[in-house]
């Protein structure tokens, strides 16, 4: 499959998704914080499921937006407006059927900065398949062990379950972290900015904790570290002024950039 | 070293005076909390110093049959057995004058009862004559000096023998319309009592020995004012004569007090308290009390230290409800009733004890010893009223029927005995801030949640300054409001405000619950001004539906009346100023401090954490109850104690709204006296210095106490609470 997408800023941009399944797709997204001013404008992507897809850009070009359209996150902020479309597995999220708390459930997020609860590692990881009504305790200890093992963290905490979430590392924080959106069984993980607050070799585990994910799930990963993107992700959108510029495969996007404006931004002239 | 400039020189000074100015205000504020804190201190602890007894100097002579001292402590006098009268100046230290009651030839006096007072004497002697005569001591003044002026003034003498025996156990007094009673015995069993009626100038002799069966009479006490006569025999009898009708004295009742003889019996002030002493020493205070049957009868309330030896002498105070009591050995203790403590015991070196008594204002006590020496002893003794025990314990006062937690500082008389527990009081103040919290508590931290996460944030910024006024009314307001508006609006609509603050609410959530039926996504094209006005519709609307039925149920239920209906089958009285009323009123002063530093917890849990929880699917409430509440619990708790100090301090609503009625109650439907009010209503009886002005000052220092522990852990909860959340 083949997409053109028109954009205002330049010619179109063609990316080769044939052999992905699409799972999100945004289609003629504008969003404005305040009335006539866009901090989106006219976004069009298409998401593969289960691949990472990174979003990259300088400050302020309006990835971290775009991220939380996806789990409408951006609705409790008062005054804003979202025109276009936006679809998971073809369903308009945005729509009045769609309930926010099963959009949520099946869209988890990981926060810039590490955000646990002030409460136990298992009742972190538990809290989301608790709000969503599970009750069985056996059926939740599994939950959160998986989510644990999955986010590689289960070794290092299984003894002190009980302890509280803050004792832990930053790096461990964030793992536990992924490990309570994951302990929702989700399809996409949005990752904003995972790394940025961590020292190199917690943002390691992470990236392999990314890399072992990437199999089950869809993850969409915000950056401000071109490597990280291009370790991490098979795919890669570069945003400017809250439009998308180019989006393509990463190995594509880094070693030939179809449009100027990526290539200085990723060889570094500008950002 | 270079030189400074002008500027750099300038800003080191002004640095410097800077710092000193804050450093000062900072040190002022501390220096000013501990001052307020040890004047408190020392207002208060005079009330437990220990009562001490020192011997201020001594003459020496025979031991008189009577002695007194003037108001001034300037001039003795001492009766001896012959009639002589010596005055002695205690400054220039020497017999000033000397006066003689008639005796005739070779007669002699054995022995002596006066009134409490001390302004009239009876004597008795060895012939058997009852002389009754005053020793005045009247100050003069001439220009700048005080002299005392001793007069002698004879008053009715009578034979009071029957048959050339002698008499023993003479007891006289005489109450304020000047009606005089003697009582005596003759040969220990016949009993006499003569009174004389001055209105109607009369006199009367009765004979009462019939009625006590000619047993042997040991003591005798009489008491003008309740017209009342006690004698005991050497069997631990005690019989008690109504002798108000002078025609025939009347024996109400005898039992048996003691298993020994009873020595003494004396009438403490007030007359209502007899205090008996037996002859192994025991001491003990008996007053009338109504017991299970309804009956009125002598009861044993106190029991005193025992002396181990035949007590001798009761010699009761005039001022207060001390009394001295002087055994075989001459072991003197001195007493206070209501306390039933034993606060000086005093052996004279040694010396027996022939006779004591107190001076007029009672502190200084005389002690003749057999060794013709008289001493006169300083008593310090401020504050016998006050121990811990009667402050926090239970006190049997005279008149209940059993002993009590009581509050009632000050009354009609000199005889008044002071109850001055605080328990009542701290009940009081308890009490108030319980219903107080019950009432604010919901309101405003629902209020603070609601504001702080869900109302839209136009309707935030208008209700939260709204409730920050509320914390700037005068309490003085609030407590006039509700004393004076809302106590009657209360009374007459009973019904309707129970229903009201009970029913009404969950009326409300349901009709409010309503509103949630309608699909989300239509709620939200509504405006906000859309769903305050259904809430504004509900809220009328849950009142008219009270209003309009509350009539006809207080008709249909309640016999057309809640409070009667109460009365008669609850036995729960209504009183105009209540509980209900004041909870609502300091609850209402309460609110405000709750609200805003809950709204302010609320709104300070970390946004990651309130997004973290929603992004995982929870919802809003879901969100608030889990992490939001759990969160800011350290805060709303800390929220919750500063409002509880406010109320333990709070003066005028609880002064006004109250009624101020001590009681041990905590039915919502009477009043209570809080301790703040009760030291605002109560300084200005209080001299300065006395009892209850100390006692004043320790309710005053105990709610600093209070609001210290209070204000401390809310302060220590809320730092613990914010190095938790610091990190986010």
């Amino acid at each position: 499959m083949k997409i053109n997408v028109q954009n205002s800023i330049s010619a179109s941009f063609t990316t080769d998704l044939s052999k992905e399944k699409i799972i999100l797709e945004t289609k003629n997204v504008d969003l404005c914080y305040v009335p006539q001013v866009r901090t989106l404008t006219n976004v069009s992507i298409q998401i593969p499921e289960k691949k990472v897809t990174a979003f990259i850009g300088p400050s302020g070009c309006g990835k971290s937006t775009l991220l939380r359209c996806f789990n409408r996150m951006n609705d409790l902020i008062p005054g804003i407006s979202i025109k276009g479309l936006i679809t998971i597995d073809g369903i308009d999220i945005y729509s009045p059927e769609t309930k926010l708390e099963e959009l949520r459930k099946k869209v988890g997020m990981v926060f810039q900065k590490s955000n646990p609860f002030p409460m136990g590692i298992w009742e972190n990881v538990a809290f989301g398949p608790k709000v969503n009504g599970i009750r069985e305790k056996a059926e939740l200890d599994e939950m959160v062990e998986s989510a644990l093992i999955q986010a590689d963290l289960w070794k290092e905490v299984k003894d002190r379950l009980n302890n509280s979430a803050l004792d832990l590392s930053g790096g461990q924080q964030q793992r536990l972290c992924i490990a309570r959106a994951l302990a929702n069984k989700p399809e996409i993980i949005l990752m904003d900015e995972p790394a940025s607050a961590l020292d190199p070799i917690s943002t390691n585990k992470i990236e392999e904790t990314i890399d072992e994910l990437r199999e089950n799930y869809t993850i969409i990963i915000v950056t401000h570290n071109m490597q990280q993107a291009a370790r991490v992700s098979d795919y890669t959108a570069f945003m400017m002024i809250g439009e998308m510029i180019e989006f393509n495969a990463t190995s594509k996007l880094f070693t030939n950039p179809e449009k100027k404006l990526t290539e200085d931004y990723i060889t570094g002239r500008f950002g | 070293m270079q030189e400074l400039t002008k500027f750099q020189k300038r800003l080191k000074f002004e640095n410097k005076v800077a710092s000193g100015l804050i450093t000062l205000g900072g040190y002022g504020v501390i220096v000013s909390v501990l001052l307020i804190f040890f004047f408190l201190v020392s207002e208060t602890l005079p009330l437990f110093w220990k009562t001490s007894l020192e011997k201020d100097f001594e003459i020496s002579g025979k031991t008189p049959i009577s002695i007194g001292m003037d108001d001034y402590k300037e001039l003795v006098y001492q009766v001896y057995e012959n009639g002589i009268i010596s005055y002695y100046n205690i400054k220039q230290k020497k017999n000033v004058k000397y006066d003689t009651l008639s005796l005739s030839a070779g007669e002699k006096i054995i022995s002596s009862s006066s009134t409490l007072e001390k302004d009239e004497i009876a004597f008795c002697t060895d012939s058997g004559r009852i002389i009754n005569a005053a020793v005045l001591l009247t100050p003069e003044y001439s220009g700048n000096s005080r002299s005392i002026v001793p007069k002698l003034v004879n008053y009715e003498d009578f034979y009071g023998k029957e048959s050339g025996k002698s008499l023993e156990n003479l007891a006289f007094d005489k109450n304020e319309n000047g009606n005089k009673f003697w009582v005596w015995t003759s040969e220990k069993k016949n009993v006499f009592i003569k009174i004389f009626d001055l209105e109607e100038d009369l006199n009367y002799t009765h004979k009462l020995t019939e009625l006590t069966g000619g047993t042997k009479i040991t003591a005798s006490a009489i008491n003008a004012e309740t017209e009342v006569l006690f004698l005991s025999d050497e069997n631990g009898e005690i019989f008690y004569f109504d002798i108000s009708n002078y025609e025939s004295p009347e024996l109400k009742s005898h039992w048996k007090a003691s298993n020994n003889e009873i020595t003494a019996i004396s009438f403490l002030i007030g007359g209502n308290a007899v205090v008996l002493g037996s002859k192994k020493g025991e001491v003990e205070i008996w007053f009338q009390i109504r017991n299970e049957n309804d009956d009125v009868v002598f009861t044993k309330t106190q029991v005193f230290e025992n002396h181990n030896s035949e007590i001798t002498k009761i010699v009761p105070s005039q001022r207060n409800r001390t009394f001295l009591t002087v055994d075989k050995s001459g072991e003197l203790h001195l007493n206070y009733s209501t306390t039933s403590a034993t606060n000086v015991k005093f052996d004279n070196e040694k010396k027996g004890i022939k006779l004591v008594d107190f001076s007029p204002t009672a502190d200084v006590i005389i002690v003749a010893d057999d060794n013709s020496k008289i001493g006169f002893f300083n008593l310090q003794n401020e504050h016998p009223e006050v121990t811990v025990n009667s402050l926090f314990g239970k006190i049997w006062y005279e008149g209940y029927s059993k002993p009590e937690f009581v509050w009632q500082s000050t009354g009609g008389s000199d005889a008044f005995e002071s109850k001055m527990s605080l328990i009542p009081l701290i009940f009081g103040t308890l009490k108030g801030t319980l219903y107080a919290m019950l009432f604010s508590i919901p309101i405003a931290i629902f209020g603070a949640i609601y504001v702080s996460q869900f109302a839209p944030k136009n309707l935030a910024v208008i209700i939260k300054p709204i409730i920050e006024i509320m914390a700037a009314l005068p309490s003085v307001v609030i407590g006039f409001l509700a004393g004076l508006f809302f106590s009657p609006l209360f009374e007459k609509n009973l019904l309707l405000i129970v229903l009201l603050s009970v029913a009404a609410p969950i009326l409300f959530v349901v009709i409010i619950s309503l509103w949630g039926l309608i699909p989300e996504d239509k709620r939200r094209k509504f405006s906000n001004t859309w769903e305050l006005t259904f809430v504004f519709i509900a809220m009328v609307l849950v009142f008219m539906i009270f209003w309009g039925i509350s009539e006809p149920l207080e008709t249909l239920f309640f016999d057309g009346n809640v409070k009667n209906w109460l009365y008669s089958n609850f036995n729960i009285g209504y009183d105009q100023r209540n509980s209900l009323v004041v909870g609502i009123a300091l609850g209402f002063a309460v609110i405000p401090i709750i609200f805003t530093i809950t709204e302010d917890a609320l709104t300070n849990v970390p946004k990651s954490l309130t997004s973290a929880s929603l992004a995982l699917g929870a919802s809003k409430w879901q969100t608030v109850q889990r992490v939001v509440l759990p969160a800011a619990s350290g805060g709303i708790f800390a929220a919750i104690i500063l409002g509880l100090g406010r109320a333990i301090g709070e003066t005028m609503i609880v002064l006004m709204a109250t009624g101020n009625t001590p009681i041990l109650d905590l039915s919502l439907f009477n009043g209570f006296r809080a301790m703040s009010a009760t030291i605002a209503v109560e300084i200005p009886e209080a001299p300065v210095g006395g009892s209850l002005y100390r006692v004043l000052f320790l309710t005053a220092l105990l709610l600093l106490i209070f609001t210290f522990i209070v204000n401390s852990l809310a302060t220590y909860i809320g730092d613990k609470l914010r190095k938790k959340y610091a990190r986010y």
